[in-house]
C-alpha cells in the first residue's frame, strides 16, 4: 500500500531524532577511551589520541567486574524466577478465581505500585537487619521480588482475564485442579506476557543502585551499579574507569534486549494493552 | 585403610593450617582513591609490611561507596558484615553523626594506654578532648589546610601577585576579570568543595577568633561581625567575579575550569594534587597562598581534620584495629607516606626530616605551619551542615543575600544540640 | 492504573461483544466485568477454590506483606516518633512532625516541584513517546532497527544517566553549550543546572530521556491495534492524513494513552536518582522533589521521623492522583 511509499522519507526524517536522541551514548563510548587528561580537557568533539581499551581492563581489574557481574546475574535470576513464581498464581487467582475479598486484595497489591521505594527505605532496612538479611544476596532479592510483585500481578492478571473461561470449564469438566489448570493450560499460552515480565523485571534488577547500595556492604555481595561508585571518591573521580564501567555494565543488557526485543513488545502489548 | 588415615590427617593438618593462617582478617573500609594505581601500590606496600609484622593477620581493604556525609559509612556498620576500622573524611560535624548513633567507639582510653596522645599534634589533641566533653573518637589521618591556588605562569605573565590584603584582592579580581579569565572557579555541587571557598571568605573576613565563637554558638551566625564573610560572597557573584552558572558545577567541573587554565584561581587542599596529576597538570605550576584579609594575622589557610580513624563499635577486631592504628601512627608508616608521589595531605604530627615530594605541598605546609583557621564544613554539627552547603550554593545562584543566608543557618544552629 | 480496552483487539471475539465496563481500572476502584465474573463455579467447590485461591497467592502474599507491608506500617508509625536513626531511641511526639512538616518552607517547595516534575515528565516522556510511536509504527524494513535504537536509552541505569547529562550540561565544556557556540548559537548558551527556573526542567529533560522508551513501545503496540479497516473508511470519507491523526489514530489510542499516562504519573512520582547525582536537590532546594527531601532528612540531617512524614505525604499523593486520574478518566469516557 502507500504504506511502504513512506518509509524512507520517515527513516529520514527520524535520522535527527536518532542523532539527538543516540549522541549521549556516542559522547560516553568516545569518551570512554580517552585518557584521564583527556577527559579533563573536556572538549566534548574531540577523539582520543590513542583508543585506549586498557580503560576497560582496569575497569574490570581495578573494580573487581568478575565478581560484580557475577552477582548481578545471580540477583537476577533470582529476582526473574521468584517474580515468576509469585506473581503468575496470584495472577490467575485474582483473574479466574471467585473468592470473598479478591478486591481488596487487588487493592492492597496495587498500594505496593503507588509507594516508591524510598519511602519505605528505612523500616525497611530494619525488617532485612531483624531477618539476619542484611548484606546478602538473599535479601536483596527478596526485596526486589516485593517491590515487583504490583506491577507483575498486575501484568499477568490483565492478561489471564483475557483468557477464556470456556479452557477452564473444559478442563474442570476433565477434573482438573486450579493448579493444573494453571501450569498447563494457562502458562502454555502466556508466553507473552511471561517475557514481558521477565524483561522487566531483569532490567529494572539490573540498573538498581539504590537498594544495593545500603543493603550489600561486602564487596563479595555487591552488585554491578555499586561497582561504578568505587571509582569515586570525595574529591576526585577516576571518569576513565566509570565510562568504561559503565559500558561494560550496559552492554549485557542491551544484549539480552536485543535478543528477546520481538517477545518483549509482543508481551507488553498483550500484557498490558489487552483488556 | 592406612592410606585414608593418612590422607584425611593430612587434609585435616591443611585445613587446620589454613584456618590458623587465615584466623585473623582485618578488613579496613578505605582508602580513597584505592582504584589509583599509585595510591594502590602505597597502600599495598604498607599493607604488606603490617602482615609482615603481624604474622597470620590478613588486611583486606573494602574499597568504600561513600562517606559519612552520604550515609555508606553508616550502612557499612550497621550491616554487621562491616569494616573493623575506618578511615573516612571526617571532623567534628561529620564525627558526631556516627557518634550519636552511637556506631563508633570511644578511643579515649587508647590515647593514653598506647600513647597516642603523644603521636599528634599537642594542639590537635588537645582540640580532640574538648569537642565531646573529654571523650575521643576518632584518630586523625589526615589534616587539611585550604587555600588558593593559582597558575605560576599566568601570573608571571601578568605580573600579578596574591596580594596581603583583602582590599588588594578585590582589586586583583577585576584586572583578572579584564583578561577573560575566571577569577575563581568553584564547584558548589560538591558540597565540601563548597564549604572551601565559603570557609575561608568568613576566615579572611572575620579572623579565626570570631568564627571559632560562631561555632561554639558563642556569637550568632547573622551577626554582622559572622555575617561579613558571606556577604562578600554576595557581592562577589554580583560583580561578576564568580559567575552563577557555577553554581551547577561540581569540584570536578570547576576544577576542570582551573587546570585548562580558563580560571585563575581555586581554593582547595593538599588532596588537589591527586586531582592535579589525573589531569596531567603540571604541579611545578602550581602556586598556593592562603586568601587576603584586612585582619591582621588572619591570612592562613582554613582547616580541620581531614580524615580520621574511627573503630566501629561492632568491630570484629577491635585489637587488631588498634594495632592497625598504632602501626599508622608510627614513624615508619608516615615517612613512607610523606615521601610517596602519592601523599595528599598534612600529616598529624611533625614529621622531621621529611621533604614533600612535590613542591606545593611544600608551599602548604609552610602556610599551615602558623596554624590554620576554621573550616566550618568539618565543624557543623549535621543537620546545620546541609543547610550551610544549601546556602552556598543560594549565594552563588544568586538567589539569596549574605545575611538572609546566614539567618537560615543560625536557625539551624539554634535548633540543633 | 487503568486496564485498558482496545477496540479491535485480535484476542477472543466474545471480549468484544461483552458489556464490559469502560472504567476497567485498577488502582483503588476495580471494578470487574459482569461477563468475567460469571465463573461456572458450582457452590460446594467456592469453599475449597477460596482455599486454592489463597495458596496460589500465598508466596505473593507473604513476600509482599513482609517487605512492603510492613514497612509501610511502620513508616506511619515512625511519622510519630522522633528518631535519630537506627542505634538509638525514638520518642513518641505525636504529631509534632506533622506540624513541623507543614510549617517547613521546603516542604511546600518540594511537593511544588514534585508536581512540576510529574508535569515534565508526561508530557516529555510521554509526548516523545507518542510522537517517536507515530513515526516509527509506519516503517516496515527499519522499525526494528528504529525501535531499538530508541529504547537504548532505557536500559542505562538513572545514576548513570545523571553523570552523562550533568557532563552534557557542563555550562563551561558541556556537550549542549559548546554544541551552541559551535554552531553560532552562542547566545542560547545558559546555566542549565544553576539557572534557577531551568534546573528543573533540564534534569527531567535526563529523565525523559532514559524513560520515553518504554511509552514508545507502548504506544506503538496501541497503534498496532488500532483497526485497519477505520483507516480505510476515513480514505473513502476523504479524509487527509492530518484528519487520519485526528479523527481515528488518536481516539484508537485513548486507553492506551490512558495507561502511559498514569504509569508515567507514577514514574514521575518516583523521581529520584537523577536529581540526586545532577543536583541533589540544588542549587538552594530549586531542584528539590519529595523523595530527595527524604533522603536528605534521613541521612544527611539524621531526621527520621520528619522522613517518615514526607514518606506517608508521597504515598497519600500517588493514591490521591491515582484515584482522581481514573475518576476523571471514568467520567471522561461517558
Amino acid at each position: 500500500m502507500s504504506v511502504r511509499h513512506r518509509e524512507w522519507p520517515v527513516a529520514l526524517a527520524l535520522t535527527p531524532a536518532l542523532i539527538l536522541i543516540l549522541a549521549p551514548f556516542v559522547w560516553l563510548v568516545v569518551s570512554s577511551f580517552k585518557t584521564e587528561a583527556e577527559i579533563g580537557q573536556a572538549d566534548p568533539f574531540t577523539w582520543p589520541a590513542d583508543l585506549m581499551w586498557r580503560n576497560y581492563l582496569d575497569a574490570w581489574q581495578i573494580g573487581g567486574f568478575g565478581e560484580l557481574v557475577g552477582n548481578s546475574l545471580i540477583n537476577l535470576i533470582g529476582v526473574v524466577a521468584l517474580s515468576l513464581i509469585t506473581c503468575a498464581p496470584a495472577g490467575y487467582a485474582l483473574a479466574k478465581i471467585r473468592f470473598p475479598g479478591r478486591e481488596w486484595l487487588f487493592y492492597a497489591f496495587i498500594l505496593g505500585l503507588t509507594v516508591p521505594v524510598q519511602a519505605i527505605v528505612i523500616p525497611l532496612y530494619q525488617v532485612l537487619f531483624g531477618l539476619n538479611l542484611v548484606n546478602t544476596l538473599a535479601g536483596i532479592v527478596l526485596v526486589q521480588v516485593s517491590n515487583g510483585i504490583p506491577f507483575g500481578i498486575f501484568l499477568m492478571r490483565s492478561f489471564f482475564i483475557g483468557v477464556p473461561d470456556d479452557l477452564i470449564e473444559a478442563a474442570k469438566i476433565d477434573g482438573a485442579s486450579h493448579l493444573q489448570i494453571l501450569t498447563k493450560v494457562f502458562l502454555p499460552i502466556s508466553t507473552p506476557a511471561v517475557q514481558a515480565l521477565v524483561i522487566i523485571s531483569a532490567l529494572s534488577t539490573w540498573n538498581d543502585f539504590f537498594l544495593p547500595l545500603i543493603v550489600l556492604i561486602s564487596p563479595e555481595v555487591q552488585t554491578l551499579p555499586l561497582g561504578l561508585v568505587r571509582f569515586a571518591s570525595t574529591y576526585a573521580s577516576d571518569y576513565r574507569l566509570v565510562f568504561s564501567g559503565t559500558v561494560i555494565s550496559f552492554l549485557p543488557i542491551i544484549l539480552l534486549y536485543i535478543l528477546m526485543q520481538r517477545r518483549f513488545t509482543e508481551g507488553l502489548t498483550q500484557g498490558a494493552i489487552k483488556g | 585403610m592406612l592410606k585414608f588415615l593418612a590422607r584425611s590427617t593430612a587434609l585435616a593438618a591443611m585445613i587446620a593450617a589454613s584456618s590458623l593462617a587465615h584466623a585473623e582478617t582485618l578488613k579496613m573500609w578505605g582508602p580513597e582513591q584505592i582504584t589509583e594505581p599509585l595510591v594502590a601500590q602505597l597502600w599495598n606496600g604498607i599493607k604488606a609490611d603490617f602482615e609482615k609484622a603481624n604474622l597470620g593477620v590478613t588486611v583486606e581493604f573494602m574499597p568504600p561507596t561513600g562517606t559519612i556525609s552520604n550515609g555508606a559509612v553508616q550502612a557499612a556498620i550497621q550491616s554487621d558484615a562491616g569494616p573493623d576500622v575506618i578511615l573516612t573524611n571526617s571532623g567534628i560535624g561529620r564525627i558526631s553523626v556516627v557518634k550519636n548513633a552511637k556506631q563508633v567507639m570511644p578511643l579515649t582510653e587508647q590515647y593514653e594506654k598506647r600513647g597516642w596522645k603523644d603521636q599528634i599534634y599537642p594542639w590537635l589533641y588537645t582540640e580532640l578532648k574538648g569537642q565531646f566533653g573529654g571523650e575521643i573518637y576518632e584518630v586523625p589521618d589526615g589534616l587539611d589546610a585550604l587555600g588558593i591556588w593559582y597558575h605560576k605562569d599566568i601570573f608571571e605573565q601578568a605580573g600579578w601577585k596574591i596580594p596581603a590584603t583583602w582590599t588588594e584582592f578585590e582589586a586583583l579580581l577585576k584586572s583578572i576579570g579584564e583578561t577573560g579569565l575566571q577569577p575563581i572557579a568553584i564547584g558548589p555541587r560538591t558540597t565540601g568543595s563548597a564549604g572551601h571557598l565559603f570557609g575561608n571568605l568568613l576566615q579572611s573576613a572575620s579572623g579565626k577568633e570570631v568564627i571559632g565563637k560562631a561555632l561554639r554558638r558563642e556569637i550568632a551566625w547573622d551577626d554582622p561581625s559572622v555575617a561579613a564573610g558571606a556577604v562578600r560572597l554576595q557581592k562577589l557573584v554580583e560583580a561578576g567575579d564568580i559567575r552563577k552558572e557555577m553554581a551547577g558545577l561540581d569540584l570536578d567541573g570547576a576544577s576542570r575550569l582551573w587546570f585548562n587554565k580558563r580560571a585563575a584561581m581555586f581554593v582547595a587542599g593538599p588532596w588537589f594534587t591527586a586531582n592535579a596529576r589525573k589531569a596531567g597538570y603540571d604541579l611545578a605550576n602550581a602556586g598556593y597562598a592562603p586568601m587576603p584579609s584586612d585582619i591582621k594575622g588572619a591570612a592562613i589557610p582554613t582547616g580541620g581534620v581531614g580524615w580520621s580513624w574511627l573503630v566501629p563499635v561492632n568491630s570484629r577486631q577491635p585489637e587488631l584495629a588498634m594495632k592497625w592504628i598504632d602501626f599508622m601512627l608510627s614513624d615508619a608508616v608516615m615517612k613512607k607516606r610523606a615521601q610517596d608521589p602519592a601523599s595528599t595531605m598534612i600529616y598529624p604530627r611533625e614529621i622531621p626530616g621529611v621533604e614533600p615530594p612535590t613542591p606545593v605541598l611544600k608551599d602548604i605546609f609552610a602556610a599551615a605551619a602558623g596554624g590554620v583557621g576554621y573550616n566550618p564544613s568539618v565543624y557543623l554539627p549535621g543537620p546545620v551542615l546541609d543547610t550551610y552547603f544549601q546556602v552556598i550554593q543560594g549565594l552563588i545562584s544568586g538567589q539569596i543575600g549574605g545575611e538572609d543566608g546566614m539567618k537560615q543557618i543560625q536557625a539551624k544552629m539554634a535548633e540543633a544540640k | 492504573m487503568v486496564i485498558p480496552e482496545t477496540p479491535g483487539s485480535k484476542v477472543v471475539a466474545p471480549l468484544r461483544d461483552a458489556p464490559a465496563v469502560a472504567g476497567h481500572t485498577g488502582g483503588l476502584s476495580v471494578r470487574m466485568s459482569k461477563r468475567r465474573t460469571t465463573g461456572a463455579a458450582t457452590s460446594d467447590s467456592s469453599a475449597g477454590d477460596a482455599r486454592t485461591a489463597l495458596w496460589l497467592m500465598a508466596p505473593a502474599l507473604g513476600l509482599y506483606a513482609v517487605f512492603t507491608l510492613l514497612p509501610i506500617a511502620a513508616t506511619f508509625w515512625l511519622s510519630f516518633n522522633s528518631s535519630a536513626g537506627f542505634n538509638t531511641s525514638a520518642s513518641f511526639v505525636g504529631f509534632d512532625n506533622y506540624a513541623k512538616a507543614a510549617h517547613d518552607p521546603i516542604v511546600w517547595k518540594s511537593l511544588v516541584h514534585t508536581f512540576l516534575w510529574l508535569a515534565y515528565h508526561v508530557v516529555m516522556a510521554g509526548g516523545l513517546g507518542l510522537l517517536l510511536a507515530l513515526a516509527v509504527s509506519r516503517l516496515r524494513i527499519t522499525q526494528v532497527f528504529f525501535r531499538t535504537a530508541f529504547f537504548l536509552p532505557h536500559l542505562v541505569s538513572l545514576a548513570v544517566v545523571g553523570v552523562i547529562w550533568a557532563n552534557i550540561y557542563d555550562p563551561f565544556f558541556g556537550l549542549l553549550n559548546t554544541a551552541l557556540t559551535r554552531i553560532g548559537l552562542g547566545a542560547f548558551t545558559q546555566g542549565w543546572l544553576s539557572d534557577p527556573a531551568l534546573v528543573l526542567f533540564s534534569v527531567n529533560i535526563a529523565s525523559s530521556w532514559q524513560g520515553f522508551g518504554l511509552y514508545m513501545l507502548l504506544f506503538i503496540a496501541g497503534l498496532q491495534n488500532i483497526d485497519r479497516s477505520l483507516y480505510d473508511a476515513a480514505e473513502v470519507d476523504g479524509a487527509n492524513a492530518f484528519q487520519k491523526l485526528i479523527y481515528v489514530t488518536l481516539p484508537g489510542l485513548r486507553e492506551v494513552t490512558t495507561f502511559v499516562v498514569s504509569l508515567a504519573m507514577i514514574n514521575g512520582l518516583k523521581g529520584f536518582a537523577t536529581v540526586f547525582v545532577m543536583t541533589n536537590g540544588g542549587p538552594f532546594y530549586q531542584s528539590e522533589l519529595i523523595t530527595t527531601y527524604i533522603y536528605r532528612l534521613a541521612f544527611q540531617s539524621q531526621d527520621h521521623g520528619l522522613a517518615a512524614v514526607l514518606c506517608i505525604l508521597l504515598s497519600l499523593l500517588a493514591i490521591t492522583i491515582t484515584i482522581v486520574f481514573n475518576r476523571w478518566r471514568a467520567r471522561l469516557s461517558q
